[in-house]
């Protein structure tokens, strides 16, 4: 058994107990306390994009030095002081959303989080083209976890964007829409009919449910999925709610001792 | 963008240089795609990314990140104006106009005919012969408006 370190670190005052390798972000989370984000996701790693989980942190050692730190990045530490919303760190959170509105100021989601730190109105120039995107990579790492690493970012500076390789449908994406899934802003846009997935310049046909009929996933990633596990395909071809269903049956099945050939249950003496 | 086809053999031929499998060749890889084909080809890349098994998107990436990088074809001949501060000073702007005016592009562009390309740079490190111009990766300095034409000329 390995014996993990207890660190015990102050969060707005108050005393917490965290695991080493936690992140300020993580023992916030678990103990409900507030801190805004917009390009982490528990299933991956944080790269600390957006800027916006900054907290201020100070250690008795440190002689009065504070300073600001995106907490998704910063591992806990003994004695740490963590501070989550201070004048500091609300105008800091203020200025990156200001410039995220002037990015996109179409998107509801920036505008509704802006609007909570109070900016209503960009105080710089609005972003001439029409995007809901802030580029924070989440779409290039969930695709990167997933495997398929079909999307990536192009260019650098004002022109950088998320972009398919050479803007042609991507060769390595298997339509699974993780990537509009996940995105804070819903800027990847895609169309779901019974029949096919439009994605990325893609249009994939879909699989339908073997029991009831039920799209599941496109034809691309059920292949990719059923290599990637190893396991057989026709695995996938049952959609979640049936094979619950069936599994229940199964369940059901195996202890219904009649149907096994055991008989009648032996009552048994207390 | 032009259809340019690209001789696969030649790509192929770069990528022997390369260990199979190894990320960490591609921005060598990509620059010696972009010295024979003068741009980087997507189909050059392709190959590439199947013998470093790399996703394309990540080769798309580095070479979009870089502006060492075109994936337009370049011309022949690549004229390259420096606009630091020292050739602005000493009138590099006049040089970019008179370029434009004659090969009808604009800086970044290429003639149709894939014979000229105008870039503008930042510096060049050569400040002292301000206002210079690179034509095919040669320096000249002290550069007249007049003088132009000539150099283009030797430059083919």
């Amino acid at each position: 058994m390995t014996t993990e370190k207890t660190i015990s670190l102050e969060i707005n005052g108050r005393f917490f107990q965290a695991r080493e390798g936690m992140t300020i972000l993580d023992v916030a989370k678990r103990e409900g306390i507030p801190i805004p984000t917009l390009c982490y996701h528990e299933a991956l790693e944080s790269v600390g994009n957006c800027r916006l989980c900054m907290v201020e942190i100070t250690h008795p050692d440190w002689k009065g030095w504070k300073g600001l730190v995106t907490s998704c990045l910063y591992p806990v530490e003994e004695g740490l002081q963590v501070t989550t919303d201070n004048k500091t760190i609300w105008n800091t959170r203020r200025t990156i959303l200001d410039l995220l509105l002037a990015r996109c100021p179409d998107s509801d989601v920036i505008q509704k989080l802006a609007a909570e730190y109070g900016v209503t109105v960009t105080s710089y120039r609005k972003n001439d083209v029409e995007t809901k995107c802030i580029l924070c990579g989440l779409c290039v790492r969930v695709c990167a976890a997933k495997g398929a690493n079909a999307i990536s970012s192009a260019g650098r500076g004002i022109e950088k964007m998320i972009a398919r390789p050479f803007d042609q449908p991507p060769p390595d994406c298997i339509g699974c829409a993780s990537c509009a899934h996940i995105c804070p802003t819903g800027a990847i846009e895609y169309e779901d009919t019974p029949e096919v997935r439009k994605i990325w310049g893609h249009s994939f046909k879909m699989v339908k449910c073997e029991s009831c009929g039920r799209p599941i996933m496109p034809e691309k990633q059920l292949e990719f999925e059923a290599e990637k596990s190893g396991l057989d395909p026709a695995y996938f071809k049952t959609c979640s709610v049936c094979s619950q269903r069936k599994s229940i049956d199964t369940i059901r099945s195996a202890f219904d001792m009649k149907a096994v050939g055991l008989g009648e249950p032996v009552e048994v003496a207390r | 963008m032009t259809e340019t086809c690209i001789d696969p053999n030649k790509a192929r031929k770069i990528l022997e240089r390369y260990p199979e499998g190894d990320a960490s060749g591609l921005i060598h890889a990509l620059q010696d795609i972009q010295a024979e084909f003068g741009y980087v080809a997507h189909e050059a890349v392709e190959l590439l990314c199947e013998h470093l098994n790399v996703p394309i998107s990540k080769a798309f990436s580095a070479a979009t990140f870089y502006k060492a990088f075109s994936l337009e074809p370049k011309g022949e001949v690549i004229i390259r104006v420096c606009t630091g501060t020292a050739c602005h000073i000493r009138g590099s702007r006049i040089l970019v106009d008179e370029l434009c005016a004659a090969l009808g592009i604009e800086p970044g562009g290429t003639t149709k005919d894939l014979k000229f390309t105008l870039e503008t740079v930042n510096c060049v490190g050569a400040c002292a012969m301000a206002p210079v111009v690179s034509i095919n990766g040669k320096y000249h300095g002290n550069v007249q408006p007049g003088s132009l034409t000539k150099l283009i000329q030797d430059g083919k």
